[in-house]
């Protein structure tokens, strides 16, 4: 009796300990992210090194022994269509929200999560994202703010130009970007030529690269989304524009360097995150991705690789899986290599979720980015 | 009386509806309650008045722009929703004024160009509309001192205007302005014969529906909290006609079926994940080229199928 008991009770214990395991359970986490529209390239990257990255960490046994699951929501590259699916997303109770990407869709949709007591990483970079006191909203590359002053820096002393033509896309990402590099280039007595926008989408850059090259700049500044950075190199190549090109990010990244073929050789820039990086973090990295999907990613996709493993290293300092502290946790603190590999680069987080990291001058040479410079983190 | 009976279950359905549904579920159908009053306004010019026009996303933009320029700033919801309609309405009149000396495609194209300066203004008019940063901060408006800020709260708000627009639109068909629209639509000449006076009567059918678009407008601001000039390009008006014509341009009831199908459809094949919006094309088409009458034609056809008469000859008379 007492052995049936004893057996029964047993049973019981290791039923009960399985179907908690099993039931409690993985960890939701909500990628709101752009799969078709303008933004399909980018998002597409950053979903599958989302995917990659769960994946992984699934493999060597989750966070704190839960496994992670994403569910992929689409924008559409729209933010009226973000802010529904952010809405929807919350329905289902995540632990985190990643994404969007696009500036535009972060703006409308991340009252939502703040509201929901929500964390949510972004991949946008526009200036003024994080200036709105939004205390759970951190994002895994540079802001405006942190990468158009190391710009301006290389412009001023590294190319030694004095006068620059800024050719940009006219919506929040762009207008953000063009803001913030024009005031950062006036601190350091550098004329602004011509100051030409240009329309998300826009197929023809004809007109517009006619304008840089008769406004007698010494350096053209593009900052535009990738597919229209692609046609604008290549208008700038037909039109034999023979002044430097030098911009932040997009302009070099693989996608852009792949439709423009010749036409991308010899542009520089400023990247936050380079699959291309001296790293060998980064390069394992880039060698999963390439094994798992044939191609080789983008920044983007690194910089959702980077998220999924911020919410690894957050909870795992945390203990547990705590939502409220998520944030407070996650502000100030430094995320190394050696403590979690899958950030790629240390990094630290500011009080209002802008990361600091080293960054690095490119350039363009073969159809392949070339690392030129490292820079230092902005320490600020 | 029998004929209210129909509409009263829709409504009864769609007071019930929000219960059973999540925030997203509720966000959705007050967009739905948007587009539908938007896509009545559109449906005014196009289905009664027979003009095309693209232009139905930019008076929407006016509204919202209308509405939240004035709320931000203190102004009290209930005056600016009436503004909003009044600013678009009087937009319509002056753009109608010139551009209904053309029609069909010509009219379409002019309206289009205007959709596209609006698009312009609001994004590089920074010192007004705040440009590409857009409109923040929206407050939701309170009624007879109850708030609107929960998702169903705003819902039934919006629900509720859409039920007295659609009576006051009903009842503006019913007179003989709108049986006056409806004769510019099935025969020109023969209305103007009869001395309705063409010109006039155009531009009043494409103002109100101007004006209508306005008060959608004013209802998006505060439903999305935030606005900036992208929801109101060219896209949006193109998706508005969509509504009107798959719902069934002309009839009363095919903007809230057609809004509901455009803005619904695409949300359910989401199980299809990345076919989504492929599938959603082809079944646009599919049903376009099967009923270019739109689902309600295509239900009338079926009637008089079964019915088994010859189709009526068409009258001049407010279809229901």
């Amino acid at each position: 009796m007492q052995i049936r008991k004893m057996l029964a009770l047993a049973a019981l214990a290791v039923f009960g300990l399985t179907n908690s395991a099993g039931a409690a359970d993985a960890v939701k986490i909500a990628n709101v992210i752009e799969l078709s529209g303008g933004g399909a390239t980018v998002g597409t990257n950053w979903r599958d090194a989302v995917e990659l990255a769960a994946k992984q960490i699934n493999e060597k046994g989750g966070i704190l022994g839960r496994q992670i699951e994403v569910t992929h929501y689409d924008t559409q590259s729209n933010p009226g269509i973000s802010k529904a699916q952010v809405t929807k997303a919350l329905d289902g109770e995540p632990y985190v929200i990643l994404g969007p990407i696009y500036s535009s869709s972060t703006k409308v949709n991340m009252v939502e999560a703040q509201r929901a007591g929500v964390p949510q990483i972004v991949g946008s970079e526009a200036a003024e994202i994080t200036k709105k006191g939004n205390p759970t909203l951190f994002r895994t590359s540079f802001g405006q703010d942190a990468s158009m002053p190391k710009i301006a820096n290389y412009i001023r002393d590294g190319v030694k130009a004095k006068s620059v033509a800024v050719i940009w896309v006219n919506n929040a990402f762009g207008k953000g970007g063009r803001d913030t590099v024009v005031k950062e280039l006036e601190a350091r007595g550098i004329k602004v030529a011509v100051d030409i926008s240009t329309e998300v989408q826009q197929v023809d850059f004809a007109a517009e690269v006619a304008q840089a090259k008769n406004s007698g700049a010494d350096l053209l500044f593009p900052y535009l989304h990738e597919e229209e950075s692609a046609r604008l190199l290549r208008e700038l190549k037909k039109q034999g524009f023979d002044k430097p090109i030098v911009g932040e990010t997009t302009i070099t990244n693989a996608k852009v360097i792949q439709l423009a073929g010749d036409a991308a050789n010899g542009v520089r820039a400023h990247v936050g995150l380079s699959p291309d990086a001296p790293s060998p973090l980064i390069k394992k990295m880039v060698q999963d991705f390439e094994a798992a999907y044939g191609r080789k990613p983008d920044h983007n996709g690194l910089k959702g690789y980077i998220a999924v493993h911020m919410v690894k290293a957050v909870t795992e300092k945390m203990g547990k899986f705590d939502q409220q502290n998520f944030a407070k946790t996650l502000h100030g603190m430094t995320i190394t290599t050696k403590d979690e590999p899958g950030v790629l680069m240390d990094v630290t987080f500011d009080d209002k979720g802008d990361p600091d990291r080293e960054s690095f001058l490119v350039e363009v040479v073969d159809g392949k980015e070339k690392i030129t410079t490292v820079l230092p983190p902005l320490g600020r | 009386m029998t004929r209210w009976l129909l509409p009263a279950a829709v409504l009864a359905v769609l007071i019930a509806l929000p219960h059973g549904l999540k925030s997203y579920g509720i966000y959705l159908l007050s967009l739905w309650a948007v587009y539908a009053m938007a896509a009545m306004g559109l449906n005014l010019t196009l289905g009664y008045a027979g003009q095309v026009s693209l232009a139905q996303a930019a008076f929407l933009g006016i509204g919202a722009y209308v509405s939240a320029l004035l709320t931000v700033n203190g102004v009290s919801f209930w005056l600016a929703l009436p503004l909003a309609g009044l600013v678009c309405f009087a937009v319509g009149i002056l753009l109608g004024f010139p551009a209904l000396r053309v029609q069909h495609h010509y009219l379409a194209f002019v309206t289009l160009g205007f959709n596209a300066l609006v698009f312009l203004v609001l994004r590089n008019e920074e010192w007004l509309t705040g440009g590409t940063y857009g409109v923040e901060g929206i407050p939701r408006p309170s009624l007879l001192g109850l708030p609107t800020q929960s998702p169903i709260g705003f819902y039934y708000l919006s629900l509720g205007f859409l039920v007295v627009l659609s009576f006051a639109l009903y009842a503006l068909l019913r007179s003989p302005w709108g049986r006056a629209f409806a004769a510019l639509r099935e025969n020109p000449t023969r209305a103007e014969s009869l001395g309705v006076d063409i010109r006039a009567y155009t531009l009043l059918a494409f103002a109100i529906g101007s004006g209508v678009g306005g008060l959608a407008g004013a209802f998006y601001a505060p439903l999305v909290e935030f606005i900036d000039p992208t929801p109101f390009d060219l896209g949006t008006s193109l998706a508005l006609l969509l509504m009107v014509v798959v719902g069934g341009s002309g009839y009363f009831a095919g903007p809230f079926l057609g809004a509901a199908l455009v803005m619904l459809l695409p949300e359910w094949l989401r199980f299809s994940e990345s076919l989504y919006l492929l599938l959603y094309a082809l079944l646009v088409m599919v049903l376009m080229a099967t009923c270019p009458s739109g689902l309600l034609g295509l239900w009338a056809q079926a009637r008089e199928r079964l019915s088994r008469r010859r189709p009526p000859p068409p009258v001049l008379e407010t279809r229901t």
